[in-house]
């Protein structure tokens, strides 16, 4: 099949796209569908090292047209290419129980898709030459895991990404305390987490890793269902970490939670922009292209 | 209110339903995981008191559609105020008798119970039923504008009539249309003489209109008659004049003034009499009239009466009719009070030839059965019986107290309806009948004591001048309206403007107008009808509210004045109509504000966290 002409897999509903291989494949069908659908190169005004051919698509940029072989073999192939950096990157992901959640059967629970955006943000890094680590946490730090640009390492992400978690609790700024350890030099830091957490601490830990110079990106992962309350009847409604439970029925609450909602979104994209940080609300029904391309152009910011 | 369907109100159970939600919607089993819970906590938190309200607010309104559809479905049904009134059975009695023409401020009284009475049919509805009574015993029904019609062609009459009774048949009529709802008005000058005693009118409600004026003082001519009724000519007006202080007076007949005077008027009653005497040239039935001087109720200030003046009888008298009855005539001869001539004889029975006359008994106790055939030749029917001796004492008129040491018994030969002028216990003494007058004892001071009593030539000038003149000469005195026995002998009556009016059966009613009506027998006049107000119908007294109250219905009647307003006194029954629309439209209200309030819920929650 002609790669131009094949569906891309960042573009597919997540669910349907998890369904069909292991976290490692489907991160990298989505990985290349992410490359492939990208218009301009990822390098500009950097010194760069030719990496590849990849077949001309609508939208690139002619500049980066090998007419030699347009010329010789009456193919249109745009030439890719390699940067010579060193970003250093952490991942940091939440795992504690609130992420292994989904307010519907057909849709991945927070932590299945948070995962997967970490084996594919962390691939796409990784084939950039970056430096990718992993922080995964809960009540306590559970996977630590130093940034690495080989890429065995990203298997060993891949690995870790089965160890236990699951908590009762998000406890978000050691997690970022660690990941700062782990990152000596400056480099970008991507939290996934649901954030179900109180933004004063998160804003602390945040402050931290900006005035030490590090890029900071927050993807802020939520269940249509959380967002919307898409539900209906009457029920006590139990939070699975703290116990909290709220009886409620959902017809004369939904549109108030949603403007709870909404203002804690607000919340947090306030204080994270005031921290200096990078803050998207990510659905689990969106394909995987879309955090990804914001992780991404978060790493493009940088040199 | 009441209810066409009250079983139906049992649905009203049904309020339960969101009672029982609104109490029990947090008693909740199921438990979800959510992790979010906190942003619904914070949610429930911000929100919970407009939650709290709306959601009490919502069970009210679901309440409220609830108890608004049931009571709609027992269909309901009230009176409304503000609507137009129940169908009313309304009667008004409109007095309009001689004392509301009295005139106050420049118009009569009884326009403004006339107008009174159309302001009333102004807010009649054409589902009620009308009726309009008067006191002369009228009565019209009907629609407003026939109502309205009778109202403006109504005019005051001539006397009392009976305003009792035109209350107690317009109760009946009330009472008896089935209406729910029924009143009586009654606009009336509310005067004192009218309104004597308590009227009969059961539960009906009835409201009375007496404007609160004062009553004038009135003047006005109580009584009138001419005494004898036939003068011979010589006679007298006899009348009684009403006023507190004097007043000049004028007698006429047909018209021409027969005399002027003063009336002194004043004393306790306020009634003066007035007598004055006369020989007028005008012969046969005269109508008269006593007149004062025109005051605000000009009705009474003129009263009526009839005289029948005729040349003096001529009377011869029998030789064996004895000294005194000689004696008598001769002095009414000197007199001019009678004249000697062959028109009447007073002549003993045996001797009786011809009618008229004044019989005497036989001369000679032998000659009774020549009296007794004398009297059948003659056509009267009595005969003498045996003589009859011994004291006794006669009664009649202005022979009471008579003794009579001998008398002849008198019997009558067939049933007739003379009159009997005086007895002697249980039988007859003097009898009188057409054209004769007899007597049954002799005119001598040893059979009786007739002859030697000062009364006895006054007697009789009167047996001679009005018993047997050869003409009946009736007067009845009447008031307009009153139930009278038609004269046998009376085939029509002459009214005061010269028209004739048969007259047949037994019984006829007086005319509604004052005045002077002929009764004609034949083409002659021979008696006459003299129509006058009742003389209480001159005093104007005011009866209290409290006494008209008292006298026209008791607790359920109403008493209004001039200055108080129809609105609210009249139709008062508020109609019963269906309130099944409105509670329908309630129960849709409390609907579709549900649906907004619990529509709204969004918008209060966005309010609250802005």
């Amino acid at each position: 099949m002609d790669s131009a002409r094949a569906p891309r897999a960042d573009l597919f509903d997540p669910a349907s796209l998890a369904a069909l291989g292991h976290i490692e494949i489907v991160a990298r069908w989505i990985v290349d569908g992410f490359i492939t659908g990208l218009h301009r190169s990822p390098r500009r005004g950097f010194s760069v090292e030719f990496a590849e051919h990849r077949p001309y698509q609508f939208g690139d940029d002619l500049r980066y047209v090998d007419w030699k072989i347009a010329a010789r073999a009456d193919r249109w192939v745009v030439k890719q290419f390699e940067e010579e950096t060193n970003l250093r990157a952490t991942i940091v992901l939440d795992v504690s129980r609130s992420m292994a959640w989904s307010g519907a059967a057909t849709r991945l629970t927070k932590l299945a898709y948070a995962e997967r955006l970490t084996a594919a943000l962390a691939l796409l890094l990784i084939r950039q030459r970056d430096a990718v680590g992993l922080v995964r946490y809960d009540d306590q730090v559970r996977t630590s895991i130093p940034p690495r640009a080989r890429t065995q390492h990203w298997r060993r992400i891949i690995a870790a990404l089965d160890d236990a978690g699951a908590g009762k609790a998000s406890r978000a700024p050691d997690a970022l305390e660690r990941a700062a350890r782990l990152v000596i030099r400056r480099g970008m830091v991507v939290l996934i987490s649901d954030l179900l957490m109180d933004v004063s601490d998160v804003e602390r830990a945040v402050r931290s890793l900006t005035a030490a110079g590090h890029n900071v990106t927050v993807l802020h992962i939520m269940d249509p269902a959380e967002r919307e309350l898409g539900m209906s009847g009457e029920a006590v409604f139990v939070d699975p970490e703290s116990g909290l439970s709220v009886p409620a029925t959902v017809a004369e609450v939904r549109t108030a939670y949603r403007a709870t909602v909404e203002a804690a979104i607000g919340e947090w994209r306030a204080t994270l922009a005031a921290a200096g940080a990078g803050y998207e609300v990510i659905s689990t029904d969106a394909p995987f292209g879309v955090p990804l391309r914001r992780a991404f152009a978060a790493r493009q910011d940088l040199p | 209110m009441s209810f066409l369907a009250p079983l139906l109100l049992g649905m009203a159970a049904a309020v339960a339903v969101p009672l029982l939600i609104h109490l029990w919607r947090r008693r909740i089993g199921t438990r979800v995981d959510f992790p979010a819970a906190r942003y619904l906590a914070r949610a429930e938190q911000e929100h919970s008191r407009k939650l709290r309200l709306r959601n009490l607010l919502l069970m009210l309104l679901r309440v409220a559609a609830v108890l608004f559809v049931v009571i709609a479905a027992a269909r309901p049904v009230a009176r409304v105020a503000g609507g137009a009134h129940a169908p009313t059975a309304m009667a008004i009695v409109l007095d309009n008798s001689l004392s509301t023409s009295v005139i106050i401020d420049g118009e009569p009284v009884l326009a403004r119970l006339r107008a009174a009475a159309l302001e009333i049919l102004d807010r009649a509805e054409p589902t009620d039923r009308l009726w309009l009574l008067t006191p002369d015993g009228r009565t019209w029904g009907g629609s407003v504008q026939a109502l309205r019609q009778a109202i403006d062609q109504l005019e005051p009459l001539g006397g009392a009539a009976d305003p009792r009774g035109a209350v107690a048949r317009a109760a009946g009529l009330a009472r008896g249309a089935g209406f729910d709802a029924s009143q009586i008005v009654v606009l009336t000058d509310g005067q004192a003489t009218t309104w004597t005693e308590p009227v009969a009118i059961g539960d009906i409600p009835a409201l009375v209109y007496a404007p609160a004026e004062t009553a004038p003082v009135n003047r006005a001519v109580v009584g009138a008659v001419a005494n004898p009724v036939r003068w011979t000519p010589r006679g007298a007006v006899d009348a009684l004049v009403l006023s507190p202080d004097s007043v000049t007076y004028r007698i006429t007949l047909e018209g021409r003034t027969l005399a002027r005077g003063t009336a002194v008027g004043g004393g306790e009653s306020g009634i003066s009499p007035v007598q004055v005497r006369a020989a007028p040239p005008e012969r046969g039935w005269i109508a008269g009239t006593v007149e004062i001087e025109p005051d605000e109720l000009r009705a009474d200030d003129v009263r009526h009466f009839a005289v029948r003046i005729g040349a003096p009888p001529r009377v011869s008298v029998h030789a064996a009719a004895g000294p005194f009855v000689r004696s008598a005539v001769d002095a009414l001869t000197a007199a001019d009070r009678l004249v000697k001539g062959g028109e009447i004889a007073i002549v003993p029975a045996d001797a009786l030839e011809r009618l008229p006359a004044f019989i005497l008994p036989p001369s000679d106790p032998v000659r009774l059965g020549a009296a007794n055939r004398a009297l059948e030749r003659a056509g009267v029917p009595w005969r003498f019986g045996p003589l009859r001796t011994g004291a006794a004492t006669a009664r009649g008129g202005d022979l009471d107290g008579t003794n009579v040491n001998r008398r002849w018994e008198l019997h009558a030969t067939r049933p007739s309806t003379d009159d009997t002028v005086a007895v002697i216990g249980r039988e007859p003494w003097i009898v009188a009948g057409d054209r004769y007058v007899i007597l049954g004892s002799s005119v001598d001071p040893g059979s009786s004591a007739l002859p030697v009593r000062a009364s006895f030539v006054p007697w009789l000038f009167e047996m001679v001048s009005q018993r047997l003149t050869g003409e009946p000469h009736l007067v009845v005195e009447a008031h307009p309206g009153d139930s009278l026995r038609r004269p046998p002998w009376a085939d029509a009556l002459e009214t005061p403007a010269g028209e004739r009016v048969s007259l047949t059966g037994a019984a006829m009613r007086a005319p509604p107008r004052t005045g002077v009506y002929f009764l004609l027998r034949g083409s002659a006049r021979s008696g006459a009808i003299v129509v006058n107000a009742e003389p209480d119908e001159s005093r104007l007294a005011r009866l209290s509210d409290d006494a008209l109250r008292a006298r026209l219905g008791g607790r359920t009647t109403r008493v209004i004045r001039t200055d108080e307003p129809w609105e609210g006194q009249v139709f008062t029954s508020t109609d019963r109509r269906s309130l099944l629309v409105p509670f329908l439209l309630a129960g849709c209200l409390a609907m579709l504000l549900e649906t907004m309030v619990a529509g709204s819920a969004g918008r209060i929650a966005r309010r609250g966290t802005t």
